[in-house]
Parts: structure tokens; C-alpha cells; sequence
């Protein structure tokens, strides 16, 4: 399956682990990745707040930029991507007046979104596409005894109808179910699926660094040894302050955070370096030699 | 012993309510309201397609008067109708001014819609849902006027000593503690008789508190066989569907696919008044063209954007309650309990007592009452679709300024903490009940035994049966056991208390019914089909005697339009 | 039909920890769970505390958790989440407000945070004779915040209100939108200065939950996003909340892309010299797992078309 990528800025900034690890993934399980390397960034949720209208012609410009390669899925690996994207494209989709107002911006550009293109995750496609079975004889080293705690964030769930959750009803338990794929335990806890707290980390940094606290604590408390995340911004928080969360709660939480690539790469028999573990804030030791994954 | 005490005391926390309290405390009167539910959850909130005023120039308060009039078999008091239809254009845009977010015609004006039994377009409207918009805005206006609410206080009694009432006695829900509440002036919203039919449009609080409290504490209750059914409700759960959906042009169908209003409303079709339509429904159904004991409401025709913008509640409750997408299919429905056109006695300023001293009707002075619970009356022997808003913030506001005015000239009242010590024991007395029937048994009997002898058509015969049927349930109250003793929000203790407010509501509806031997409005008797000017032409009241309710008579009040044939 | 409902109860009067009791129920074709708990509380176990009314999801009375998740307990149909989420249904109290008994929480946070919006239209003077003359597209717009029932249930599932309690909240916020929307209302700077500070429409994290949940369509996070954009257009702009959507853009204005760093910076502030402090360290562990973003990122070569756009839409 060949997919236009769009990787996302923090999965070559904030979180440099991801970006290599993710494409590394692709391949393996055969995703053909066309990066669009002229996209910009989608504005994260943030920059609608002031200026929605941009936010809907600098995504139809990506989806733009990806119809032009002749494709018609979107691969991103963030979930605040594929939230805003996904959004956008409905908004587009649903309102072909619109669409031709937002392309009468793109045009100086030679650009013009369609409306043909699907944005899909990572996540997503490794069930939709690769398929738990087939991806289940292409694991190398079963992550066995390993619990792993999923945590979904906000923009990957909600809202269920701009994310296709009415045709795809289980896409609300895809963690979950790569999590077994991959031969590891899932655990529940209730905050899998609340706010990491990323989006006010500036603006009310208390509120931001208490839900870290709050949920890397509850996951290790129902057993979790590590947490598996598909959205890079709450791995910013969950991973960067949880230290700082720590510090606030009086007691070391310690749950080292991986990227969803970083879990299936693990299984699919990759090292530490390759997995770029070392990168992280929350040391990745503990998870290295459980799945006795090959040190650098 | 625990006491709140305020000049006005306003119990129920609806629209005539809320503007009762509003207009008490815009006048400076110490002022509180009293709600077993948080204001917010009345049930003026589900009244749906709008509130009647003549507010074009092509219109006038007099035509929308002879609508009123006629619309209530010529049993509505005529002073009373020119007040609401008169005073309410200035207070349909008094609560413009307060925020209600009224649709706009293309103008920027209030835009109204057409609605059963009307001349002229005047039913002003906020989508499907004009109740919920109104009652919302007075609250606003309540939270910015920072009114003092007892929200979630049931009232059990009210104290009446010389027959005046001095306050109550109200139970705080949340803790289960009783409070002597202690007022110059007491006011009744507490709505209609709701849940003493079965199915019913209302909402599961509307259970004749007030009604049966007044009933009690010697009252008159005035037209109560004046019930009615709404043309359209939902079949599986009694749910209303608006008036507004036919006055935008829907048809209403029988099983051949017929609009059969042509055969009894030639000129207004699906628009005539609410008794006339529902009883050619129960026609239609009776003679086996209807389907499932229900006739269609037909949307098709009026299109996906009509329905979706000013219908949109409706769209979601024929979707979510009888999985009909009313876009593409017609609504099974039929006739449902919905309003009492009957209440507790008042004069123009909420008065239930005669305050001209000659005792033209039994009342109790100090007590006041407004909207649903009472009648004052606008509505005759049945109420047209719009008035019944209209009718809760018109009368809710000259009942909140006459209580207030009743309040200065009187000081507060004797009261004994000995009636708050018989309602502690009283309830003391029903915990320790031994295992017996459940109050929702009776409720659910008494429903179906009213809804079998007195609902669109009824006669001595079907009427007997279910006065015989209350009075045994009634008789049962005793054997009521309760499966919670315990002291916070205790809705068991809270059910058999309205329980018993229902049963002699119920009662009284019974007896006022068989007492008018004549057809008028709602009231359709297939034993007496024709209206008799001559000798009914009179208001029923049903006051408190010894062994149940007493029937009396009162003269209607003519100004300007005398009766004759009433035809759509 | 039949369901197995998993009720939590809980009486303070006993004083226990919360239970939860199971009830087999065979019901009509289009029972709600409000009808299965009603036929729970009339023969059942009349000691299950609820609050319920209308029937038709308009008073907002009945909101309560089911299967983890705040929704009107009459507006749904038992057959349909049997179907999605299998035959057992879980009932529990809202969240994020303290429990009385069984299913009824204390609502007086969410009423509390309502008044504090300041409620109850002030009209424009001098007020017109008759009504205010508006258009309908006006009042529409502020349909969609008027469609509140005030249930809770946005508040109830409300990720920030969960560790802040503090904050304003979903539907107060709502609210507040139907206010300093209304072309008739005279204090909208006023209610924007007021909604721009602490605790209001900026400690929102745009989680998306109370869109998910609430059962009028009313998006209260839109609402919030709306009057964020409000209040900066209305000039009130001295907060971190403006300065981070500002720093978005001026990021992608340079680069298309996002600047971490100075995104970072501009957000908390330059001046504001704790932030600034405490950012050391964190830059530095960053720093230390080779994580650290690019000090100076280069620009998307089509960069001049990114800008082109942003000047065409007036982002400056």
C-alpha cells in the first residue's frame, strides 16, 4: 500500500525518535511512504483558535500537495495530525461550497483539493490495512509478560463522527488489540482515553503536569510496566514532565512511554538504537530487558 | 424547629413560576422560590411549538381574544381571555428583552407561525422547542436578579389557620429535613395533574402537588373534567409532538392514506382546535382506519430543511422514540393526556379567594396560584395550542405583583410547629408500614382507569367506572408500603406524597366531569353529544366536603362575544 | 428484550463504600435505560435515587454515567448500546461532582460556575419600542449554545474540571457564548474581559469530551474555541492562551512548520522570567537525550506560499 506521509513536526523535533523508527516500521510491514515534504504544519488545535479558517486551507493544501502524487490516503503518525486533519476533511467534504472558496486561496499555488483523499493513522492502517493476523506472523520477538498500558489521548477518539468511529467502531480498542498482536498484555485503566494535558502545558502548567501525574500513576498502579502512546505531543508531556509530575505527586511513577512504532518495531525484532530508546526522558531499561530487546 | 420565611413564597420554579418571582422581585418584594426540581427541569421546557400574541399590525388582541374564546367552547371567562391576549403582546416582548431567542421573519421581527384554531399567524416560536428557550432566559434572568431558591424542596402541606394560609411545610430532598416555611403570601405553580393519566406527554414531576394541596387546604378546583388530549403524541411513550409540525403544513393520514380532517374540519383541516382533532382521530381509530391504535402525521412533503431547522427536536424524537425518520416516512400517533384546562379558582390577579367578600367561591385567602395549576380562565373547556405559555408569564406576572401587593398589607400570620411535628410523624407512621402495595401500582391503575373512562370521548357509564376505580385505590393508600426509610433524597417517600396529591385530584376530575351533563370543548360525552347553552353554560368547581369533593356552580364571564355554533 | 443492567449504588446514610446491585430485565423493543431504571425503582427497589423528568431529553434531569460515559439516561435506547457494547449495561453516577445517593450527584459546582458567567442579557440602550430587530441568522447562531438542558453531562466527563476544579467548564462556557454573542446584549466587552482570565475559556485542553457527550449538540468546546477568538479579536490578548496560538502561527509564518523551541518561549512569554527558569532544566534533560529541536529550522522550500496565504486571510 502506498501512502502520501505526512509525519508531523514534533516527530522530527520534540520527539526525533519517532520519525525513524516510525518509517522503519513502514517498511518492514510494506506501508510506501511519499512524504510530502512542502506540507505544513496542521496547527495542532491551537491555531484554529484564532484563525480557523487557515487552518482549513493549510491542511486542503497538504491534501492538495498529496492528490497531485496521484494518492488517496494520508498516512500521519500523530494523532493531533490525523484529529485536525481528519476534521478539516469532513468539513471540506461535507460542504462542497466551501471547499470551492478554501480552493480559490490554493489556486496562485496551482493547488486544488478534490475531496478525494482519506486520512488514516499509523494505528489505524496497521489493522485496517496490514491486519492483526498478518502482522502477528511477522512478529520476531513476542513482547511476552511485558503489560503495556494504551493511552489513546483526546484527538484519535473524539469526535467519533469526524473519525469514522461509526463505520469503524473498534478503532476505539486498536491499542488494545496490537498490544496482543504484538504478544504483550494490555492494561486497563481509566485514563487511557482522557487528556494528556498537552495543549495547556504553556498556559496552565499545573492542570498540564497533575494529568501526567495522574495518568502514568493509575496505569502503574494497575500493573502497567510501560505505556504505549500513538500521539507524539502527549508522549512530549507524558514522557518529557513526568518527571516534573513525579516531583509534584512526592514519588518516582517511572512508566517509561513508547511510540506505537516503537512497540511494533520491538516486536518485529528491532534494537535498541534502531528503536532510538535512548532518546527518551523516562529511561527505557526496564522495557529493554523484558522483551530482551538487543542493546546498542 | 427549622424555619425559612420570606413575604412571597413561591412554590414551583416553572415559567408562571419563574416570571411570578421575577415580577415580585423587580417590585422589591422579599421574595423566595421553592422547586422540588431545579428550576431548569420543569416541565414548561417540553412545551414545544410556541406562545400566541398579535403582534403584526394586520392582527389585534381582539381577534386573537374571539380565537381564545371560541377555541374554549365559550367556557373561558372573557375579562380574563382580553387581559392574556391584550397584556401578553407586551409580554411576549417583554421576554424578547429578557434574551428569548425568538425565530425572525425577514425583517428582523418576531416571526409566528400558524397553530390549531387560530385566524392569523400569531403563534411566536423558538424553533421546536419555544418552551425550553423561555423557560432558560427567565432562569438567566433569575441568576442575574440573584432571587433566593429553595431548589429541591418538596412541600407536603400547606398551612392554613382562619382559612388563610400562613406558609408550609417543605422538605429539603437532599436531606430529608422538614422545614416550617413561613409566608404573608403563598403562590401555587406547580403545574398540572400530569401522571394521573396514563400514557401522558408530562414530565414525571407533574403530579398535581399544588392542586391537591389546595384541594385540601379548601380551594376551589374549577372545570377539572377540562382535560386534554394533544392530537399528536408518540405511541410508545406518550412523548409530545408539536402543534408547530401541522401549523408548518403537515397532514394528518389515516391507513388509506386519507386526510381525513376533511370530513370534520372542512375549513381549518389539520388546524382546527385541539379537542376537534382528537376526537377525529379516536373517530378514525374507532371505526378501523387507523393502524395500532394510531393514525399518521405526514412531514414528507415539507422538506429536509424545514424539518431539520424548525422541527429539529421533533426529527430527533420521532427518530430516538419510534425509530421513524419523518423525512422519509409518516409518524405514527395518536391523541395523549397532555393539559388541565381545569384549576384551582382564581380571579385576574391569582387570588383564590373572592375578594369582593361575598363568597362566590370558596377559597383561602393568602394563597395565590398561576399557570397550569390555575384556572382563571383563559382556556374554557379547551385550551388553544400557544396560549398555555402565554397564559404562565401574563398570569405568572400579575400573580408575583398581586402577592407582592397582598404582602404589604398583612403581617406574617400565626403558625404552630405542631403541623410540622404530623408530617415528621407521618412519615415516621409510613416507614414503619408493614410490606404492602406499591404506590407505582396504583399510579399505573388509576392512568389506565382514567385514561379508559375519561379521555377524548367519555359518558356516565366509563365515567363511573373510573370514579369507582380512584376511590378504590384510593382507599388502598393505607396498604402503600415504602421500600426506603432512610432520610436523603428519598424519591419512594417523595412518590407516595404526590401519589396521594394525584388521587384527589383525580377524583375531583371524576366527579366534575359526570356533573356536567353536556358536550363543550374537551368534555365530549357520547351520552350528552350536543353543548347546552341553556343550562351548562356555567363553571364546575369541586371544593373539599366530608366525604370527598363537593360540586358547585359559578356563572361564566361574557364581555363581548356571546356563544354560538362553534364549527372549523 | 432483555438486559442486564449493573447499577452503582450508594447510601450515605448506611454509610458503606459503593456497591453495585444487577437487574435481569426483560424489556419493550425501544426501552430506554431511564424506562429499565424507572421499572427498577416502581416494582423493584424503590430505594434507587435518580432524578429523571421529561422523558424526552429536554429538562436534562436524568444524565448519569452509562457504560463509563455521561449520557442522558432517556435518550438512550438500550437495544442500541447492547448491540455496540454488549448485553451488559453500566449505570453510575455523573463524575467530577460529589455523589448524595445512588445516581444523584450534587450539582451545586455546575450551578455555581454558571453564575459565575455573569448570566441574564443586559439589552442595548436605548432599548427599542418593540422588539430588537435581529436576524434570524443571529438568533440561530446562538441556538446552538441555547440548546443546553444544563444536564451536566459535559461537565461530568469533563478531562481539565477532573484535576482543576477551578475551571469555568463546558457548559457555563457555552453559556457564556450565548452572551457575548447576542447582538442585543450591552456588557460584551465586559463578559470578554471576564471570560479571558483565569479559569475560563483559556484552561480549556480542547479534549474534545464534552463534544463527545453532550446529548444536544451543543459543542461547548466549539463554543470556547469561538469565544477564544472572540476575545482576541476583541483586543484581549495579555494572556499565555493568545500568545500560544499566536506563537502557531508565527512558527508556521517562518518556517510551515513548527518551532518548538520558540513556540515554547513565546507562549510562556520572554518575560516571564519564572517560566523562563523552570525551562532550563527541561531543555537541558532534552538536551541530554539528544532530543533537543533544531535551535534554527529550516524552512519548507515553498515557504513564500504559506505566507502568501496567511496575508490573503489577514493572519498577521
Amino acid at each position: 500500500m502506498r501512502y502520501a506521509f505526512w509525519p508531523g513536526c514534533v516527530s522530527k523535533g520534540g520527539t526525533p525518535e519517532l520519525y525513524p523508527t516510525a518509517t522503519s516500521v513502514a517498511e518492514k510491514v510494506g506501508m510506501e511512504l511519499v512524504e510530502l515534504d512542502q506540507a505544513t504544519c496542521t496547527g495542532a488545535g491551537a491555531l484554529g483558535e484564532h484563525d480557523p479558517k487557515l487552518v482549513d486551507v493549510l491542511n486542503a493544501r497538504t491534501f492538495a500537495l498529496a492528490e497531485r502524487e496521484g494518492l488517496d490516503t494520508l498516512l500521519t503518525i500523530c494523532s493531533t495530525c490525523q484529529g485536525v486533519m481528519a476534521a478539516v476533511n469532513y468539513r471540506l467534504r461535507e460542504q462542497p461550497e466551501y471547499l470551492a472558496e478554501i480552493n480559490e486561496t490554493l489556486r496562485e499555488e496551482g493547488l486544488e483539493y478534490k475531496g478525494t483523499l482519506t486520512v488514516t493513522h499509523m494505528m489505524w492502517a496497521l489493522v485496517e490495512e496490514v491486519g492483526i493476523d498478518h502482522l502477528k506472523t511477522m512478529v520476531f520477538r513476542p513482547l511476552r509478560g511485558v503489560k503495556i498500558a494504551p493511552f489513546y489521548g483526546c484527538y484519535i477518539l473524539r469526535p467519533r463522527y469526524v473519525l469514522g468511529m461509526n463505520e469503524h467502531p473498534n478503532r476505539e480498542n486498536y491499542l488494545e488489540k496490537l498490544i496482543e498482536a504484538v504478544g504483550a498484555e494490555p492494561v486497563d485503566y481509566e485514563g487511557k482515553s482522557k487528556c494528556c494535558g498537552f495543549p495547556i502545558l504553556t498556559i496552565n502548567n499545573d492542570t498540564a503536569v497533575t494529568m501526567v501525574g495522574n495518568h502514568s500513576s493509575e496505569a502503574k498502579e494497575n500493573g502497567a510496566h510501560v505505556m504505549v502512546t500513538p500521539c507524539p505531543l502527549c508522549h512530549l508531556n507524558l514522557d518529557g514532565y513526568q518527571p516534573n509530575a513525579s516531583s509534584k505527586r512526592g514519588n518516582n511513577i517511572n512508566l517509561p512511554v513508547l511510540h506505537l512504532p516503537q512497540m511494533i518495531g520491538a516486536a518485529l525484532g528491532f534494537n535498541e538504537t534502531e528503536l532510538h530508546l535512548k532518546r527518551h526522558i523516562i529511561s527505557t531499561d526496564s522495557f529493554v530487558e523484558m522483551s530482551g530487546i538487543q542493546r546498542a | 424547629m427549622a424555619t425559612i420565611q420570606h413575604d412571597v413564597i413561591i412554590i414551583g420554579g416553572g415559567l408562571a413560576g419563574m416570571r411570578a418571582a421575577h415580577e415580585a422581585l423587580t417590585q422589591g418584594g422579599d421574595v423566595a422560590m421553592i422547586s422540588k426540581i431545579y428550576p431548569t427541569r420543569s416541565h414548561s421546557a417540553a412545551a414545544q411549538g410556541g406562545m400566541q400574541a398579535a403582534l403584526t399590525e394586520e392582527d389585534s388582541w381582539e381577534s386573537h381574544a374571539y380565537d381564545t374564546v371560541k377555541g374554549s367552547d365559550y367556557l373561558g371567562d372573557q375579562d380574563a381571555i382580553e387581559i392574556l391576549c391584550r397584556e401578553g403582546v407586551d409580554d411576549i416582548i417583554a421576554m424578547e428583552r429578557m434574551g428569548v431567542i425568538f425565530n425572525r421573519d425577514e425583517s428582523g421581527k418576531i416571526d409566528a407561525r400558524a397553530f390549531g384554531g387560530t385566524s392569523a399567524k400569531r403563534t411566536c416560536f423558538v424553533a421546536d422547542q419555544t418552551g425550553q428557550a423561555l423557560l432558560h432566559v427567565m432562569w438567566e434572568q433569575l441568576l442575574r436578579l440573584g432571587l433566593k431558591t429553595y431548589d429541591e424542596w418538596f412541600v407536603t402541606d400547606l398551612l392554613v389557620e382562619n382559612n388563610r394560609c400562613v406558609g408550609s411545610v417543605a422538605m429539603q430532598i437532599s436531606t430529608g429535613q422538614l422545614h416550617l416555611v413561613r409566608a404573608k403570601a403563598t403562590v401555587l405553580c406547580t403545574g398540572g395533574a400530569g401522571h394521573i393519566y396514563a400514557p401522558s406527554t408530562n414530565g414525571l414531576a407533574v403530579t398535581a402537588d399544588g392542586l391537591g394541596m389546595a384541594y385540601r387546604a379548601g380551594a376551589s378546583l374549577m372545570d377539572m373534567e377540562g382535560v386534554q388530549h394533544h392530537p399528536t403524541t408518540l405511541k410508545s411513550n406518550g412523548v409530545l409532538i408539536t402543534e408547530g409540525a401541522r401549523g408548518e403544513g403537515a397532514y394528518l393520514l389515516n391507513s388509506k392514506g386519507e386526510r381525513f380532517m376533511e370530513n370534520y374540519a372542512p375549513n381549518m383541516l389539520e388546524l382546527a382546535s385541539r379537542d376537534v382533532v382528537s376526537r377525529a382521530e379516536t373517530t378514525e381509530i374507532l371505526e378501523g382506519r387507523g393502524v395500532d391504535g394510531t393514525v399518521f402525521i405526514d412531514l414528507r412533503h415539507l422538506g429536509r430543511e424545514l424539518i431539520t431547522t424548525k422541527l429539529a427536536q421533533i426529527y430527533e424524537l420521532a427518530r430516538d422514540y419510534a425509530n421513524c425518520n419523518v423525512i422519509e416516512e409518516p409518524l405514527p400517533i395518536q391523541p395523549g393526556y397532555h393539559y388541565l384546562m381545569g384549576g384551582i379558582k382564581t380571579d385576574v390577579d391569582g387570588r383564590t379567594w373572592d375578594v369582593s367578600g361575598n363568597n362566590k367561591w370558596k377559597g383561602v385567602e393568602a394563597l395565590f396560584a398561576a399557570g397550569e395549576t390555575a384556572n382563571v380562565s383563559v382556556h374554557g373547556g379547551n385550551r388553544l395550542g400557544g396560549n398555555s405559555l402565554l397564559d404562565t408569564v401574563v398570569f405568572g406576572r400579575r400573580t408575583g405583583a398581586g402577592a407582592v401587593e397582598y404582602a404589604k398589607s398583612v403581617d406574617y400570620g400565626e403558625i404552630s410547629e405542631a403541623s410540622v411535628k404530623d408530617t415528621e410523624a407521618r412519615i415516621k407512621s409510613l416507614f414503619d408500614r408493614p410490606d404492602g402495595v406499591r404506590s407505582a401500582t396504583l399510579r399505573r391503575e388509576m392512568g389506565a382507569a382514567m385514561n379508559d373512562g375519561i379521555a377524548v370521548f367519555r359518558n356516565e357509564e366509563s365515567m363511573n367506572i373510573a370514579l369507582q376505580k380512584v376511590r378504590a385505590l384510593k382507599e388502598k393508600l393505607p396498604e402503600v408500603s415504602l421500600h426506603n426509610s432512610g432520610r436523603i433524597f428519598n424519591t419512594d417517600l417523595l412518590a407516595y406524597f404526590e401519589l396521594e396529591n394525584m388521587m384527589d385530584v383525580a377524583e375531583a376530575i371524576a366527579l366534575s366531569a359526570l356533573s356536567r351533563k353536556e358536550s363543550r370543548g374537551a368534555h365530549a360525552r357520547t351520552d350528552f353529544p350536543d353543548r347546552d347553552d341553556e343550562n351548562w353554560l356555567k363553571h364546575t368547581l369541586a371544593t373539599k366536603g366530608n366525604s370527598g369533593p363537593e360540586i358547585s356552580y359559578l356563572p361564566v364571564t361574557i364581555t363581548k362575544w356571546e356563544p354560538t355554533v362553534r364549527s372549523y | 428484550m432483555q438486559a442486564n443492567l449493573k447499577i452503582q449504588r450508594y447510601d450515605p446514610e448506611v454509610g458503606e463504600e459503593p456497591r453495585y446491585d444487577s437487574h435481569q430485565l426483560d424489556l419493550p423493543e425501544y426501552a430506554t435505560v431511564l424506562d429499565a431504571l424507572l421499572q427498577i425503582r416502581d416494582d423493584v427497589d424503590g430505594s434507587l435515587a435518580m432524578r429523571a423528568s421529561c422523558r424526552s431529553a429536554i429538562c436534562g434531569s436524568c444524565s448519569m454515567r452509562i457504560n463509563g460515559e455521561a449520557r442522558l439516561a432517556c435518550k438512550t435506547l438500550i437495544a442500541n448500546i447492547v448491540q455496540v457494547e454488549g448485553a451488559e449495561v453500566t449505570i453510575e453516577p455523573m463524575g467530577n461532582m460529589p455523589v448524595v445517593k445512588d445516581l444523584v450527584v450534587d450539582m451545586s459546582m455546575f450551578w455555581d460556575k454558571v453564575q459565575k458567567i455573569q448570566p441574564g442579557l443586559l439589552p442595548k440602550t436605548p432599548e427599542p419600542e418593540r422588539e430588537f430587530i435581529v436576524s434570524n441568522d443571529s438568533m440561530l447562531d446562538l441556538a446552538t449554545a441555547l440548546n443546553c438542558i444544563m444536564c451536566g453531562a459535559c461537565v461530568s466527563d469533563c478531562t481539565v474540571l477532573e484535576v482543576d476544579k477551578e475551571f469555568i467548564g463546558p457548559a457555563a462556557l457555552a453559556k457564556a457564548y450565548r452572551f457575548s454573542n447576542d447582538p442585543r446584549d450591552n456588557a460584551t466587552d465586559l463578559r470578554l474581559d471576564l471570560y479571558s482570565q483565569e479559569n475560563y475559556i483559556w484552561s480549556c485542553t480542547r479534549c474534545f469530551q464534552c463534544v463527545q457527550v453532550c446529548p444536544k449538540d451543543v459543542a461547548p468546546m466549539e463554543k470556547i474555541m469561538s469565544l477564544r477568538k472572540q476575545t482576541i479579536e476583541a483586543g484581549h490578548t495579555n494572556n499565555p492562551g493568545t500568545r500560544h496560538t499566536q506563537a502557531f502561527a508565527d512558527s508556521i509564518r517562518k518556517t510551515g512548520r513548527l518551532d518548538e523551541i520558540r513556540l515554547t518561549v513565546k507562549a510562556f512569554g520572554i518575560t516571564n522570567i519564572t517560566a523562563m527558569i523552570q525551562l532550563i532544566p527541561i531543555g537541558w534533560r532534552a538536551f541530554r537525550h539528544k532530543k533537543m529541536p533544531h535551535l534554527l529550522p529550516k524552512s519548507i522550500s515553498s515557504i513564500k506560499n504559506v505566507r502568501r496565504i496567511m496575508d490573503k486571510l489577514g493572519n498577521e
